[in-house]
């Protein structure tokens, strides 16, 4: 430590490289400059950005542009869009509005939106934790412009009553997948890990207006996170799907959405084949078994990804859909009519035979 | 049946064959738009407005459309008509919903061939499975080769259809076509897309000719240029309302 005599024996009043010495009600106090202990994430790194790009462009509006978000953040003064009711100057209106545009992927606004605006709440039927699930099922759908925001905490000690503070932007602005919104992937590559048995999850749910960045009401939930047989038994339903998550990384297809949950006489698809070993198929590795009354052949159309020929071809493909004997599971997508192109994506409802 | 009550892109009235159940509907419908008219130059999704919908929302399903080239050089008609697989899907009780590809929007007018099932997601119960028959197509003089994906699968109110072309006799490959589609329900009538060929001028696509299947008869009168080009493996893709007193539950 380099100790210059003005702090040693001054008062000890000063700075000198780390350490800073003040006296706070005649008692002389040391400190050691605290440096942030973690490690800057890519995600926390970009937010950051684009606060300060937005405030730049802010810059830019012209005097008219200015006035309007003035009038805005005078309106915005009196009511709760953002949660709770705060002092707010036209700076400050443009940047929370454009960062929450910027988060659902849309771009800076330089016109400032009416401020009239009429956000639901969220309605769901319940939320799911366990270590290998985190869903929410039976969310009331709510069409463009509206975008599910979801906030989560990592898993903190049960005996947390209010935990709402330590949460995290999970989901910027998704649409929920057919009342479900499964966050597990995304909570992964935010949070960094599962919560474990036991852990209590809290949650804050609210739409966000991708037009106007204004957001609705919050709504604060809290979960104990449970085994999966435990979840079973208290009635959760694991949809019958199968994505990226599902399958093996030596799989044929960049993309996959198999979803067998239509209750009608076809499976939806949404996959990308990418082909291999020049044969006119891809085939699709499954960890688990297909359900016994979802095995069986589709056929469903297909468009084409590529470059070169034939590159918007559309096509027919049949499908097969196959648990075999040895334990293997298979999803397998094989070229039948139009010309044949790497990659194609097929799309669209497969009759089920 | 019935007619659109609008739409954003200049088509007109559209008129639909549907059969609509609790958690999907089945859409048949063909119409031609002009791609240089106002109003579709201003739509980012082509919309179809419809009276309400047994159902408010859907996944996506595809529909095909298709240009017609047609050139003349030295006597000889050169026909390369493509088109291709457009996504396309409810989204709510009275809208209907095309992808826009503008790629082809030179050619003059699109034809888009509304053949669909758009199902609901997240739906109790596991898919139903229904039976494969296949399609015995006959003729009396046989010329028409059909590969063994030519099968359909019959439901009380529509079916599936896809058909497999294989070849044709070569003194029969320019005159109009028939058969008959033995096993097939006869309550059908509809012109369908018959995908396939290759395209010389528009190598992007496969060529697109057109089908008409109707009590059980499936004519062709004639097709793209490069139809039986090795490789393009010509199929007809349709899910088909079938004509009846009622068909909606």
């Amino acid at each position: 430590m380099i100790a210059k005599p003005s702090i040693a024996f001054n008062d000890f009043s000063g700075t000198a490289k780390d350490v800073t010495a003040r006296t706070v009600q005649g008692r002389n106090v040391l400190s050691v400059r605290a440096y942030q202990s973690k490690v800057f994430t890519p995600s926390q790194a970009a937010t950051r950005n684009q606060l300060s790009k937005i405030s730049r462009e802010y810059k830019q509006l012209s005097d008219s542009q200015m006035q309007a978000w003035e009038v805005l953040a005078n309106h915005l003064k009196g009511i709760s869009y953002f949660g709770k009711a705060a002092e707010m100057t036209a700076h400050n209106a443009f940047v929370r509005i454009n960062s929450n545009r910027l988060l659902a992927g849309k771009s800076i606004l330089m016109d400032a939106p009416s401020h009239i605006s009429n956000i639901p709440g969220v309605v769901y039927d319940e939320i799911w934790v366990t270590p290998s699930d985190l869903i929410i099922k039976g969310i009331v759908h709510k069409n463009d412009p509206l975008r599910l925001v979801i906030k989560m905490s990592a898993g903190l000690s049960a005996g947390v009553s209010s935990g709402w503070s330590k949460t995290v932007i999970v989901s910027a602005g998704i649409e929920d997948d057919w009342g479900d919104a499964n966050v597990r992937g995304r909570y992964m590559k935010v949070v960094g890990f599962a919560p474990a048995v036991g852990d209590k999850v809290f949650l804050e749910l609210y739409w966000m207006n991708t037009d106007t960045g204004f957001v609705g009401a919050s709504a604060f939930d809290s979960k104990i996170c449970i085994t999966s047989e435990e979840a079973e038994e208290e009635g959760y339903v694991k949809r019958n799907k199968i994505t990226m998550d599902d399958i093996q990384p030596d799989s044929h297809v960049s993309d996959c959405d198999v979803d067998f949950s239509t209750g009608a006489p076809v499976i939806s698809f949404d996959t990308v084949c990418l082909g291999h070993s020049n044969v006119a198929s891809s085939e699709v590795y499954l960890n688990d078994t297909i359900p016994e009354d979802c095995v069986g052949t589709s056929m469903a159309l297909g468009r084409g990804m590529g470059n070169d020929r034939c590159a918007l071809a559309a096509q027919s493909y049949i499908i097969w859909l196959r648990n075999y004997s040895w334990g293997d599971s298979t999803i397998t997508f094989a070229h039948r009519g139009g010309y044949y192109v790497q990659p194609t994506e097929v799309f669209g409802p497969g009759i089920l035979y | 049946m019935f007619n659109s009550t609008g739409n954003n892109f200049g088509a007109g009235s559209i008129q639909f064959k549907d059969y609509q159940a609790e958690n999907y509907v089945v859409l048949n419908a063909k119409f031609t738009y002009d791609p240089t008219n106002a109003a579709y130059l201003a739509a980012d999704v082509l919309e179809i407005y419809v009276p309400d919908l047994a159902i408010d929302r859907s996944a996506v399903a595809g529909v095909i459309m298709r240009f017609r080239d047609v050139r003349t050089s030295y006597g000889y008609t050169w026909d390369n008509s493509g088109g291709t697989a457009l996504k396309s899907w409810i989204k709510d009780k009275n809208t209907i919903c095309i992808e826009k590809l503008t790629n082809f929007d030179e050619k003059g007018d699109i034809t888009i061939y509304m053949q669909a099932l758009y199902p609901m997601l997240n739906q109790p119960g596991s898919p139903i499975k229904g039976t494969r028959t296949r399609i015995n197509m006959t003729q009396e003089t046989r010329y028409l080769y059909w590969d063994s994906e030519t099968f359909c699968v019959i439901f009380d109110h529509w079916v599936f259809v896809h058909i497999g072309f294989s070849s044709c006799s070569y003194s029969y490959r320019d005159s109009p076509w028939e058969a008959t589609m033995g096993n097939f329900p006869t309550d059908v009538c509809a012109d369908v897309p018959f995908c396939g060929g290759g395209n010389q001028y528009n190598p992007s696509v496969n060529g697109i000719s057109e089908a008409h299947i109707e009590n059980g008869i499936f004519t062709c009168q004639e097709r793209t240029s490069g139809f039986e080009d090795t490789g393009y493996s010509p199929f007809i893709f349709a899910f088909l309302v079938r004509d009846g007193e009622n068909n909606s539950e």
